[in-house]
């Protein structure tokens, strides 16, 4: 699955949306990880089948 | 005995009565003073504590009274493990003056064993921001090559070990922190079961992922040492309540008989890992079929995946911890943690339950494939520690990690070496198992550090 890219304008709205103070430069510092995250959500959002719900998510007792 | 003893060789000269404890901490002191200003490993040396613990341990040890193998073993914490009395700052302006008024669960339980604290070890800040220079301590550096990185964020307690200041210490691991550091300084750490060790008392980073084990120079005293640590403890909401296995009930038994998968596309396509590296796992496979163990290699989802689910969850579980002060405090922060975390803002909700699902499959995946094996194999790091000064920001995420599918399944792994690269720096292999199965990989990692030269062999600087 496609993520969007994101790019500073997004990021600033984000950062301030989740109550982080932020400069313009702290903004441009961050953006080449928010890129990287995009990679990582297109990952996790690629279709599931149904079986994958969240209950359970450790099952230590297996053996 | 060696000029830096095991724990398993200081423990029988202490119960013999052929090693002072007292002697013994003193010999550690002074291996502090000499070496740590150049390795900044430790946060805080806590000399008056460490003595005042090899006294009591040699008051045991004369009245025939050792309380076990870990009796007058000299010790640190890493400084996100809450000592009662002592500072304990996570490495962040954020805790420069925090004292803690009780001990971690796992802290008073080394305490109740007989270790002898010689302090607090340098950590990233929060386990995750690092290396930094932006904070009140400087980065931990490698003892094999001061200019290279230890890995992180066990990093004090890896550089540590290696140059011998202490025999062994408490690391904790979230996506990699015991096992990065234990391969980057070449020894031996482990990450436990999800469960079996208590994290009580232990700043988190993220609660579903945070392991909490010990490190050392080989397995066998990794397994002393988590012998000491393990069980249930009521404070720990994740906490396993089962009987604690023997982890040295299988020293010395060797690996024939043992079910060995290589998951090799993880090291060979996945994140191609230094040609050392792969030499080195490949000879220690050698190593296994000549003993008698079965070895296959077998085929996962791409570490690519382990490493999206564990990464974006980490990042989320830390930002919710940390919303506060990040909101309040954010230039208290170092960039590395703050830029970091602060991600988490990028991300929505029904992704961290995409990443749950997800998560769910790939524990469903593993278990499967362990069904008919014992061990898994894979490389810990992709190659020798790189300059500390060429360690990126982004670094531990733009490539897939070897440690993470086993803080997103829970499963127990070791990191142990495999050797020396090509700029002389230690080079290793993951060894990973079912659920409670730690002296199996004891047992394994074992048999292979004792038919190979590198336990043999310290940084330079110790010498």
């Amino acid at each position: 699955m496609s993520v969007p890219p994101i790019d500073e304008a997004q990021l600033e709205v984000l950062l301030a949306r989740a109550g982080l103070p932020h400069s313009p430069a702290q903004v441009k510092a961050i953006l080449p990880g928010a890129e990287i995250v995009q990679r990582l959500l297109a990952r996790v959002n690629a279709p599931l089948p149904r079986e994958a719900e969240p209950a359970l998510t450790f099952d230590v007792e297996q053996q | 005995m060696s000029a830096i003893p095991t724990i398993a060789e200081a423990a029988r000269q202490i119960a013999a009565k052929k090693l002072s404890p007292i002697e013994l901490a003193k010999a550690q002191l002074a291996r502090i003073k000499k070496l740590d200003p150049q390795l900044n490993a430790f946060l805080l040396v806590t000399e008056e504590r460490a003595l005042a613990d090899a006294k009591a341990a040699e008051a045991r040890q004369m009245a025939g009274a050792l309380r076990g193998p870990l009796d007058g073993i000299p010790i640190a914490h890493k400084d996100i493990y809450n000592t009662a009395g002592i500072r304990t700052t996570a490495h962040s302006k954020l805790l420069e003056d925090n004292v803690p008024t009780r001990d971690a669960h796992t802290v008073k339980k080394w305490a109740d064993a007989g270790t002898v604290m010689l302090g607090k070890l340098s950590t990233h800040e929060f386990a995750f921001g690092g290396p930094s220079f932006d904070l009140p301590w400087p980065p931990a550096r490698n003892p094999w090559n001061r200019e290279h990185f230890t890995a992180g964020s066990s990093s004090g307690t890896g550089a540590a070990v290696a140059a011998g200041l202490i025999l062994g210490g408490t690391g904790s691991d979230t996506g990699g922190s015991i096992r990065g550091p234990a391969a980057l300084c070449g020894i031996a750490g482990i990450k436990p079961t999800y469960g079996l060790s208590s994290r009580a008392g232990i700043l988190p980073l993220a609660f579903s992922l945070d392991h909490a084990g010990p490190m050392a120079w080989t397995a066998e005293d990794c397994a002393l040492l988590l012998q000491g640590m393990a069980g249930h403890d009521p404070e720990d909401p994740a906490s396993v309540d089962r009987p604690v296995a023997d982890f040295t009930a299988g020293i010395g038994k060797g690996v024939k008989g043992l079910r060995v998968g290589v998951v090799r596309h993880f090291f060979e396509t996945d994140h191609r890992a230094s040609d050392a590296t792969r030499a080195g796992i490949d000879s220690a496979m050698d190593f296994f079929r000549k003993e008698g163990a079965e070895v296959r290699d077998i085929t996962l989802s791409p570490a690519a995946e382990y490493h999206a689910v564990g990464y974006l969850l980490m990042i989320n579980e830390a930002f919710t911890l940390h919303a506060p002060w990040m909101r309040e405090r954010f230039g208290d922060y170092g960039e590395l943690f703050r830029d970091r975390v602060a991600l988490a803002a990028t991300f929505s909700g029904a992704d961290i339950v995409q990443a749950t699902r997800r998560r769910r499959l790939l524990c469903r995946e593993m278990a499967a494939a362990m069904e008919n094996l014992d061990i898994i194999v894979s490389a810990s790091q992709p190659g020798e520690a790189p300059r500390i000064a060429d360690v990126a920001k982004w670094a531990n995420m733009e490539k897939p990690s070897f440690t993470m599918p086993c803080n997103v399944t829970g499963f127990p792994a070791i990191s142990i070496c495999t050797g020396f690269g090509e700029g002389g720096l230690p080079v290793s292999m993951q060894l990973a198992g079912k659920p409670f199965t730690e002296p199996t990989l004891f047992r394994a990692a074992h048999a292979y550090e004792s038919a190979m030269p590198w336990r043999k062999k310290r940084p330079a600087m110790v010498s």
